[in-house]
């Protein structure tokens, strides 16, 4: 680690204030981190007074727009949770209601299919004719996994998670193939494989995520990545 | 700062002192001779003075019980009724082996040769007082699948180790190698055949421990071919071809900060900090539900010891009941001034105990949600909990390095064992309740002898009655091994069913 004397004057601020925090023990890459989230802090905060300033028709920014754009922001992300006393009356209703009787003999206890991941989330495109297939990319904003399936239904759409510090982050629920109690499911025809990521998805970490969860598994050899206008013979049926 | 919730409930809920009417006497006297109408002002305002009569604590005894947020509990506050008892094993019938040939038996009866139809035990135990009625909440039926499991165990069980001081168990570390400080929860199946890690990089990785590999389950075209009314069904609809050591499901958001088997070992929880909890299923190795109900950080999820129900506690500072069956909570508990950080049933699932940042351990009823009883005497948020197997006494493991014993019934402390120098993340009993084996982060896992410091509570009614603590001193008598590793903190530790114990940490690499 470099001696104190020549690190840049705001890790030396940092580390003070981490010091006067009390806290003593921290690994090195720490001070980039507050650092950086400092940075970015206060250039967010900064970029948004400017906004409200602009707004409000004045040529500088004034300590008003500073203390609403804080007081936004902290709505926005840094939420904390409900009140004690909001909790305890919540909580006194929902413990007022006896607790359900369980149902005998029913299989693997889950709930309502639209509130399980386990529907499929792809929609079978009919197939084209072989020849000309040139229309362009047809793009479904979902990731699908070709699985063999029962179920014609809707498909369930890419939900975003709730939120979180740091953007928007989506949740792709990759559906499983279909629970062990499905042995009378009918087999369908052979499905295509269609894998489509939305562009303008690509980029979040959760995506790169799942698409290695796809090409798991998949066990065909062909890259699953495809466009939607390549030949659709030579898949296999997973 | 004035929309920070900790600083808002230090304002309006009242520190709670407790104080012998003598020395209330003497304070009062003393503030009211000095004409010093201030610090009378704000006693009044901000602190609860629970007056006991009897003799006055102790330095020590005080010392032992402060620490929480909100000062201690109230008097009232423990005084309702506990079943801490164990609900009775069900009637199970054993089919004549070549080797043993015991059947089912309610606990110290005298064990008949042949399986009997109609139940023997119903007329030979009484209704244990301290136990809870069978049906006071609604439990799963046990499948036949469950049956086999629980002669399983009963098999196991004979064979058990005994342990106690002069024999103390064998541990086995099970070190996560190349996790980089990203191992974050770790589980062990009951009957320890199986691993699941939790890790920061948001996955969650199963490991099978017997040399039986992982499969899943074969798809749907592929389960319809098979022969239904084979003997070896169970093992037809398992697919070879997916056959591996490890599993890695993906899904979270976030890291994941607590994963729980079910106990038939069908399913797994996990719990992340995007606020959601997941239910895997162990057979396709897929996520089927998603539960979401808290919106910060789950740091902890546990699986009742029936199966069916599990609870979560996170930031919001709420812990919640759910069923597998239904996608919002059934039961909320809130009370607590801080985060939650860790949950855990209690034997007969009708208790909850929740461990907090507020340094206290609270039990709740299951099935009015009340809080039965508050535990404080922790100066530091409370990372571990454990109860024992009789039911009756509960361990918590807080980042000051101590582990204390409680009286579930009396709400009385027992036992402070002191010996660790680092936060303890991991507590838990033998399988009979003599050892209390405990993992922290100074890498070290140390035994204790839980049958000495339980078995000398019996005799004082006075202490009861007042709610005084009295503490042996002898905390390092009652420690009988400390076990060090290099350089892996232990966060999990686990009992087999015959007594060996099975530690687990992730190597520590810094770089």
């Amino acid at each position: 680690m470099a001696s104190p004397k020549t690190l840049p004057k705001d890790a030396q601020v940092m580390i003070q204030i981490l010091k006067d925090m009390g806290i003593t023990e921290y690994e090195p890459r720490v001070i980039n981190q507050m650092l950086e989230f400092t940075y970015r802090y206060v250039t967010t905060i900064i970029e948004d007074a400017k906004i409200y300033a602009t707004h409000a028709k004045k040529s500088n920014v004034d300590a008003d727009d500073i203390r609403l754009a804080i007081q936004c922001r902290m709505d926005q992300s840094f939420t904390s949770p409900p009140p004690r006393d909001f909790l305890l009356e919540v909580a006194r209703q929902k413990n007022q209601t006896p607790l359900p009787l369980i149902k005998p003999y029913t299989g693997p206890r889950l709930p309502p299919d639209r509130y399980c991941l386990t529907a499929p989330n792809y929609r079978l495109k009919s197939l084209q004719k072989k020849t000309s297939s040139s229309a362009g990319r047809i793009t479904v904003p979902r990731l699908s996994v070709g699985a063999v399936s029962s179920r014609p239904s809707t498909p369930t759409l890419a939900t975003p998670s709730v939120q979180s510090l740091t953007g928007q982050r989506f949740t792709v629920q990759i559906p499983s193939s279909q629970a062990s109690s499905t042995k009378s499911a009918t087999p369908s025809t052979p499905t295509v494989q269609n894998v489509l990521i939305n562009p303008s998805l690509i980029g979040s970490k959760n995506i790169l995520i799942t698409t290695n969860m796809v090409s798991q598994n998949s066990t065909s050899d062909s890259s699953t990545l495809k466009r939607k206008h390549e030949e659709d013979d030579d898949y296999d049926a997973l | 700062m004035r929309g920070n919730e900790t600083l808002l409930d230090f304002r309006t809920s009242k520190f709670v002192l407790r104080i012998s009417r003598d020395s209330y006497q003497l304070l009062k006297r003393h503030l009211q001779e000095r004409q010093n109408n201030q610090i009378w002002n704000i006693i009044q305002e901000h602190l609860y003075i629970d007056i006991f009569d009897g003799m006055p604590r102790s330095k020590s005894q005080i010392d032992s019980m402060s620490g929480s947020l909100a000062g201690e509990a109230k008097r009232e506050a423990n005084k309702a009724k506990v079943f801490y008892g164990l609900l009775k094993e069900p009637e199970i019938e054993v089919p004549l082996d070549d080797e043993d040939e015991e059947a089912e038996n309610e606990e110290g009866k005298p064990k008949k040769k042949k399986p009997k139809k109609d139940s023997m035990g119903s007329k030979s135990k009484k209704q244990d007082p301290n136990a809870p009625q069978q049906n006071r909440i609604p439990l799963p039926e046990l499948k036949d699948s469950d049956k086999l499991d629980k002669i399983m165990y009963m098999k196991e069980a004979t064979k058990r180790i005994r342990l106690g001081p002069d024999n103390l168990p064998s541990i086995c570390f099970y070190t996560f190698l190349n996790a980089y400080q990203g191992l974050t929860a770790v589980d062990i199946t009951d009957d320890s055949s199986l691993i699941a890690g939790g890790f920061a990089d948001s996955t969650v990785r199963v490991w099978s421990v017997t040399p039986r590999k992982l499969r899943a389950v074969k798809s749907a075209t592929d389960l319809s071919l098979i022969d239904k009314e084979s003997e070896d069904v169970l093992e037809r609809i398992m697919d070879e071809k997916t056959a591996s050591e490890s599993k890695i499901l993906y899904g979270h958001n976030g890291p994941v900060y607590g994963i729980s088997f079910s106990p038939d070992r069908n399913y797994l929880l996990s719990c992340s900090e995007d606020g959601t909890v997941r239910l895997w299923s162990l057979q396709t190795f897929t996520c089927l539900v998603c539960y979401k109900g808290h919106n910060y950080p789950v740091w902890d999820v546990q699986f009742s010891p029936h199966g069916y129900y599990f609870t979560s506690g996170g930031h919001d500072r709420v812990a919640r009941l759910w069923a597998t069956d239904h996608y919002q909570p059934l039961r909320m508990f809130a009370g607590h001034l801080a985060d939650i950080t860790c949950t855990r049933f209690h034997p007969n699932s009708n208790y909850l105990a929740t461990g907090s940042a507020d340094r206290t351990v609270r039990l709740w009823d299951i099935l009015n949600g009340n809080c039965n009883r508050i535990f404080t005497g922790h100066k530091g948020p409370i990372h571990s909990l454990a109860f024992s197997p009789n039911g009756k006494f509960l361990a918590s493991g807080a980042t000051d390095g101590r582990v204390l014993l409680w009286d579930i019934g009396r709400g009385l402390m027992i036992e402070e064992l002191n010996g660790h120098t680092d936060t303890i993340y991991a507590l838990k009993f033998s399988r009979d309740g003599e050892i209390l084996a405990s993992g922290s982060m100074d890498n070290t896992v140390r035994l204790w002898d839980a049958v000495k410091a339980f078995d000398d509570i019996e005799t004082d009614d006075f202490t009861a009655a007042t709610g005084h603590v009295h503490l042996s001193e002898n905390s390092l008598e009652l420690q009988l091994g400390t076990y060090t590793s290099k350089s892996t903190p232990v966060i999990h530790l686990h009992f087999t069913r015959r007594n060996l114990l099975l530690a687990a940490g992730g190597c520590y690499s810094p770089f």
